[in-house]
């Protein structure tokens, strides 16, 4: 039984590994059809919320609902713009160290995070988001304060003797393969955490964490773990932004780009890995496209948050999943005694 | 000269204090007798401020009928929310999670849309400032305090002392017993959110007229709001007192000393320490 089911996982795994190499075949072409710096922009910016909301999904399967996800993509993106302006390092090693610094950062606070739990934990989270922003903004030596943090170095030229020279200044297109590799290859890792036995403990803590520390899983050391794991990703995705967009303000990493990302992760399906990818796509592309809508834009947003909470219980990727399982179902009506 | 600096902070620290309360009592009343984080609680605040606001200026009525126009306006949307939005999802924290920010959104696109972006103040409703002795004081202010300590002391005894408020105790302590009891526990939720929704945007009129109304005004409330909450800990309507006091004098006094954002980090630090010592809040059972 156990053989056949993870033989079953494994053909799924390929399927959905082909889907999703499909679609970043498909974004490969982008820029060859279109070199509008505007629609490159739109989706630079999707493949970096992506990498965050897929972050911050990492910490949802803990149980974890935080609220203070986007100031660590701060506190990556101020890290790395910190180490690479004041003393000269290259973007290239900077932003893995802001990665890090986010992660540390986040160990530090989800060791005293652990003794909260549910909507408690949540709210707890929403302060030290709001704490990092008013830190950023009581540095101001440092970050800028309100004023924003100007002149942080791009990522610097490739020059690999025998590849082509790939230089990141003036033209959006090096960027876009950057960050959609980047953000593929954060899909990847993240999905493999995900299916691991320490995704596996997450869930389980999740689901009822009595249960899970009575069969020995160390649940505030695993806590902890998919809160830093999080920030990690999320600090790397922040630092990918600092480099991109050569000037930080804090705000952008306030209470509201935190709600956000947790919008995007609910709306598109906290259920399923695909949710925050087809939900951040869904968020941050549909504004744009009601742009002209102008104030009343916001309208738009609300009402598809509202549309699929009432109509998708599972989020926007829970309806592929249900539309999936009831074909799977329907087949499987014709083989007897196989539970579901 | 010192002396009336002092007093006049004094005095902040009360108004501050009251309009944080009453934003807290409501956010606090849904979460204990719901068991909902209402984040739209601040967006209802601000939604309260503007039809004050509109009905002063844009119909011209009277102050006093517009500020209870509003309390019960949005006493009344409370309960189609409660009804519409909340009643299907309350077991379910990510469905509350999203309607709730979808009712930020809509909230405040619908004042932009209405009323504009610009920061609006509502015209006094006591003109003219109080001396006593040396020190004066705006009718504003004065007149926030006193409503607002008078609003807390009528809900604090309603929630205490009378047959309903009794029952929405037993509900925020355990529902399935209060239920079996026999306590409606339907009406008791939509009462509940339409208390806390109307003590809400009194709040915000009032704040309209001393300070401010701007779209963005629930944002910041919101945070003070979830603050005093875990302040006074979970299930605790005194420590929501408490920690509206503990916070009205952090923010009133301290940006005297050092900058915004530092008074924000103070604040928040103090509240991240606590937790580290006492999950539960000062005054709460268990977290």
């Amino acid at each position: 039984m156990t053989g056949e089911r993870r033989i079953k996982t494994k053909r799924g795994g390929r399927k959905k590994l082909f889907i999703s190499l499909g679609i970043v075949v498909l974004l490969c072409l982008v820029p060859l059809s279109t070199t509008s710096p505007y629609y490159l922009h739109t989706l630079i910016i999707t493949f970096i919320y992506v990498m965050a909301a897929a972050s911050l999904r990492t910490i949802l399967l803990s149980g974890q609902i935080s609220i203070a996800h986007a100031a660590f993509m701060g506190v990556g993106a101020y890290a790395s713009a910190i180490l690479a302006k004041e003393l000269g390092w290259t973007p290239w090693l900077t932003m893995p160290l802001g990665g890090l610094f986010s992660l540390v950062f986040g160990a530090v606070i989800g060791y005293p995070l652990t003794r909260v739990r549910a909507i408690y934990f949540s709210m707890v989270s929403l302060f030290v988001g709001l704490a990092i922003v008013a830190l950023l903004g009581v540095l101001q030596g440092i970050t800028g304060g309100d004023i924003g943090m100007i002149d942080i170095p791009p990522l610097s030229a490739i020059a690999v003797p025998g590849l082509p020279h790939i230089d990141f200044d003036g033209s959006k297109i090096p960027y876009y393969y950057f960050f959609l590799i980047l953000s593929f290859l954060i899909l990847l890792v993240l999905y493999r955490i995900e299916h691991s036995r320490i995704g596996t403990s997450w869930k389980a803590i999740a689901q009822a964490h009595m249960v899970a520390s009575a069969v020995g899983i160390n649940e505030s050391g695993m806590r902890i773990l998919a809160f830093s794991v999080g920030c990690f990703f999320a600090g790397l995705a922040g630092a990918g932004y600092a480099h991109y967009n050569m000037v930080l303000t804090r705000s952008s990493f306030g209470f509201l780009s935190s709600i956000n990302l947790l919008i995007y992760v609910l709306v598109g399906g906290s259920g399923s890995f695909a949710g925050p990818i087809i939900g951040t796509a869904v968020l941050v592309i549909v504004p744009e496209i009601v742009r002209s809508l102008q104030t009343f834009a916001p309208f738009v947003f609300g009402g598809i948050m509202l549309f699929v909470v009432f109509f998708m219980r599972q989020g926007i990727a829970g309806l592929f999943e249900q539309l999936q399982s009831k074909l799977t179902r329907s087949k499987k009506r014709e083989m007897p005694g196989r539970a579901p | 000269m010192i002396s009336e600096a002092a007093v006049q902070t004094v005095a902040n620290v009360f108004m501050l204090s009251a309009i944080y309360i009453l934003v807290a009592l409501g956010f606090a009343l849904l979460m204990n007798v719901l068991g909902i984080l209402n984040f739209a609680h601040a967006a209802i605040y601000m939604a309260g401020g503007y039809i004050c606001y509109e009905l002063i200026v844009g119909a011209g009525m009277n102050p006093w009928v517009s500020l209870l126009i509003s309390a019960v306006a949005i006493g009344a949307l409370g309960l189609l929310i409660e009804r519409v939005l909340f009643r299907p999802f309350l077991k379910d924290m990510n469905s509350i999670v999203v309607i709730t920010l979808a009712l930020i959104i809509i909230l405040e696109a619908t004042v932009n849309v209405t009323v504009g972006s610009y920061i609006r103040r509502i015209p006094s409703f006591v003109p003219g400032v109080f001396r006593v002795g040396t020190v004066s004081l705006s009718g504003d202010r004065l007149a926030t305090f006193v409503i607002g300590s008078c609003l807390l002391a009528a809900a604090i005894l309603f929630i205490r002392k009378t047959k309903t408020g009794t029952q929405m105790l037993a509900v925020s302590q355990d529902f399935d017993a209060a239920a079996l009891q026999g306590i409606n526990t339907r009406r008791i939720f939509a009462l509940t959110t339409a208390i806390g929704c109307a003590l809400a945007a009194v709040a915000g009129s009032l704040m309209g007229a001393v300070l401010s109304l701007s779209p963005l005004m629930g944002d910041y409330m919101l945070v003070k709001a979830i603050e005093i909450v875990i302040l006074a800990g979970i299930g605790s309507i005194g420590g929501v007192l408490i920690g509206g006091l503990i916070l009205g004098l952090l923010d009133a006094s301290l940006p005297l000393f050092i900058g915004g954002s530092a008074t924000d980090l103070i604040g928040l630090s103090i509240v991240i320490i606590l937790l580290l010592f006492r999950p539960q809040g000062l005054f709460g059972h268990e977290a």
